[in-house]
């Protein structure tokens, strides 16, 4: 049983509704990231999970018990919130001491914590300094350090990374992981930022209005999307859409180019409008390793140096499409340039077009 | 158009200084990009070429002009913010026509001209007479950029201009502001913390740390042969791996080295710090020619679907960066570190190897053609 379990959770506020029904289970010991776009209800859940909101309906488990109406107190859970407030008048260290006291730990034992936490934040010649004395940044870093010194089974933190200097987003995400991994402990946390997502979660959640798109391991979520706007959330640089049609000999035709289409357990959809993504490593621009490739041509627009990878800009019919690659490939990336490219069929998703729900995948290239 | 001069330009406010002392010259009708963390005397550096702080010493010239302590009107330059000052008032064409209005040096048909001509490239021609504020913060920019390039300034300055812009107007932006430096050849600075801004960007970067230049180079080769750790780390998604290592008897060894490398003739140090691109190491199923064991302690996924991996060798933990089909099944995996990608640190600044060594002859099996064929191609594509 899941340690986490919301169950059919509503929230409204007056006309707005910002939990729509949501089901999410989060194991324990793992790692789980609820990744979705601003406004998709990631900070609500949050506080209704730490107790400061209370749902419109729907229930809340933690280890098997009802904890809906438990007091915020009460819950054993550490909480770093997006924004946070740290008590002016108290030192860094106090401030981040602050939860420790309230569990009445031994005084080595609080030293030994905030001295840990404050050292994987980067912010030990800080500790004497009072918070108007800090960056923005230093702020946000005495705030997750605070949420890190509670001894709890569950951390919850609501974003915590948002604004901070990339090179310093770079190490903390590493940090949080190596160190969630050290404690064994659940970590329960919310990110608008696809890469890291990726790259903290074992577990990811995709939300999107208040309701929970797809749930699984996180590789799963980005080889196996079972919603178009999850394979649209997860993935860096961002994923190509196609607007297409279905035809009754099971073609699938976009402005681009065609290809055959079958449900992922190999049987015929049914004609209509659909989408279809493909991610930006899935267009090849070597020769094609299969005969059934799909094949185009386009107009390089723009490279992208990302250092380790090529990000191209190509058009070609009437859309603009991605790609992404190691840097020592062989890739066109002057304006103006042609590109020739191939796409292995299957990784052609294909969606509804209407719900945005999968269909399946490419079959082949159509000429068959 | 004039190159920008400066010689010992320090800035101090108070005990703090946040331009330390900069003697560099950046090049005429090449893009220059001002890359570093919060804090690194960037922005200070830009208003200092605008004339919006004085320097507390040195000289800044545009070409044989010494500009120091002229006022910014007087500089002949264009500037676009993160936040543009425009005139909600005045249309798009209004906006971007009105600096040349004043200038009595340019004639009416060439005015049309040089409006024309942003537009064209801004992509702009059919927002003409749209009011500044119906335009989404991409749009407002781009009209911002058409404003500051119309009027062929010598020397045009950009602030972190893509901060508040929407990833795809930030795109639009970027794409017409590579055409516009194509086709107009001004000088060009540009302030950013975006790495990938900068290397996509810039003709040179120049790499800023506490107020000083780092390094000032091309981007690929700044990304492929920093003289500094502080470049192997700034730089990269993830940056470099920094590892310890021993100095022995001559040579340089590491836990994820099969055999010691040759130390740097009068290397004086017990210990140098081994840097290698987390992209630039290899992974096999099988022991092969300069492989040592490892333990995968960690799999990700990260950019374009790449895996990222944690990896113990030793006592070294390493982060590698592999396409998922490159990385063996299981966790025990054999680690390779060409020769070629690894470069050596102390106390901070790069190192060189041994001139005289040439690993090929000294070790035929080793793939070092093969990777020098990668590294001419990476020159060759920044070119």
């Amino acid at each position: 049983m899941a340690l986490l379990d919301f169950r059919d959770l509503h929230k409204t506020y007056g006309r707005t509704t910002a939990l729509d029904g949501l089901v999410l289970g989060v194991e324990a010991g793992t790692f789980t990231v609820l990744c979705g776009p601003p406004q998709s209800g990631k900070s609500v859940l949050m506080r209704i999970l730490v107790g400061l909101e209370r749902p419109t309906s729907g229930r809340l488990f933690v280890d098997g018990s009802d904890i809906t109406d438990v007091p915020s107190g009460r819950r054993r859970l550490s909480y770093v919130p997006q924004s946070f407030a740290l008590y002016p008048h108290m030192s860094v260290y106090d401030n981040i001491a602050y939860p420790m006291r309230l569990q009445r730990a031994a005084t080595a034992e609080i030293r030994r914590q905030v001295d840990r936490a404050a050292q994987l934040l980067n912010i030990t010649h800080l500790l004497e300094k009072r918070p108007d004395q800090l960056s923005g940044g230093e702020k946000q870093r005495t705030a997750v350090a605070r949420g890190l010194v509670k001894d709890a089974d569950v951390f919850v933190l609501d974003d915590p990374l948002v604004g901070l200097d990339f090179k310093l987003r770079e190490r903390l995400m590493e940090d949080l992981r190596t160190m969630q991994k050290e404690l064994q402990a659940t970590f329960f946390y919310a990110t608008s930022d696809s890469l890291e997502a990726l790259i903290m979660a074992d577990s990811l959640a995709v939300i999107e209005a208040g309701r929970i798109l797809q749930h699984d391991e996180t590789e799963a979520v980005y080889d196996r999307p079972g919603h178009q706007r999850a394979m649209q959330i997860i993935g860096f640089p961002r994923c190509n859409f196609l607007g297409g049609r279905l035809t009754d000999a099971g073609v699938c035709e976009t402005p681009a180019f065609a290809f055959a289409a079958r449900s992922d357990a190999g049987a015929s959809i049914p004609p209509g409008d659909v989408t279809v993504g493909v991610r930006p490593e899935a267009i090849g621009v070597a020769e094609p390793q299969t005969a059934d490739a799909v094949r185009g041509q386009g107009r390089v627009r723009l490279a992208e140096d990302l250092g380790a990878e090529t990000v191209v800009y190509f058009e070609t019919g009437s859309e603009t499409l991605v790609t992404c690659h190691p840097v020592e490939a062989p890739l066109p990336r002057s304006y103006d340039d042609t590109i020739a490219f191939s796409i292995d069929p299957a990784h052609l998703v294909v969606f509804d077009g209407a719900t945005g729900r999968r269909l399946g995948r490419g079959t082949g290239n159509g000429h068959a | 158009m004039p190159e920008i001069r400066l010689d010992g330009v320090t800035k101090q406010f108070g005990s703090f200084t946040a331009v330390d002392d900069l003697t560099i010259t950046f090049d005429d009708n090449a893009v220059t990009c001002l890359l570093g963390p919060s804090g690194c005397g960037k922005t200070t550096l830009m208003r200092m070429i605008a004339g919006l702080e004085t320097p507390t010493r040195g000289t800044i010239r545009f070409g044989d002009r010494d500009v120091t302590r002229l006022p910014p009107r007087r500089r002949d330059i264009g500037m676009v913010f993160q936040y543009p000052v425009m005139y909600p008032t005045l249309t798009v064409l209004e906006n971007i026509a009105l600096p040349l209005k004043n200038d009595r040096t340019v004639s009416r048909a060439e005015r049309q001209r040089r409006i024309d001509e942003v537009l064209d490239v801004l992509g702009l021609h059919h927002a003409t007479d749209r009011f500044i504020d119906q335009l989404d913060a991409g749009s407002r920019q781009m009209v911002a950029v058409g404003r500051a390039v119309a009027r062929h300034s010598q020397i045009i300055l950009f602030d972190e201009p893509t901060t508040n812009v929407e990833v795809n107007a930030k795109l639009r932006l970027i794409r017409a502001f590579k055409e516009i430096t194509r086709r107009l050849k001004q000088t060009i600075i540009y302030v950013t913390h975006d790495q990938t801004e900068a290397m996509t960007l810039a003709d040179r970067i120049a790499l800023m740390q506490t107020g000083r230049i780092v390094q000032c180079a091309a981007p690929r080769t700044l990304y492929g042969d920093p003289t500094s750790e502080f470049g192997g780390w700034f730089l990269g998604n993830p940056g470099m791996n920094f590892l310890t290592a021993q100095v022995r008897d001559g040579a340089v060894q590491a836990d994820i080295l099969d055999r010691p490398l040759p130390a740097p003739a009068g290397l004086n140090a017990p210990e140098v710090v081994l840097g290698v691109r987390p992209e630039a190491l290899r992974l096999h199923a099988a022991p092969a020619p300069g492989t040592v064991p490892a333990h995968v302690l960690d799999r990700v996924i990260t950019i374009g679907g790449r895996y990222l991996l944690k990896l113990k060798a030793g006592t070294a933990e390493v982060k590698v960066k592999a396409a998922r089909g490159a990385v063996p099944a299981g966790d025990a995996v054999h680690l390779e570190a060409p020769r070629d990608a690894l470069v050596l640190f102390r106390d901070g600044a790069r190192i060189p190897w041994p001139e005289n060594e040439d690993p090929q002859n000294e070790d035929p099996q080793n793939e070092d053609h093969e990777n020098k064929e990668a590294a001419s191609q990476w020159t060759s594509m920044s070119a």
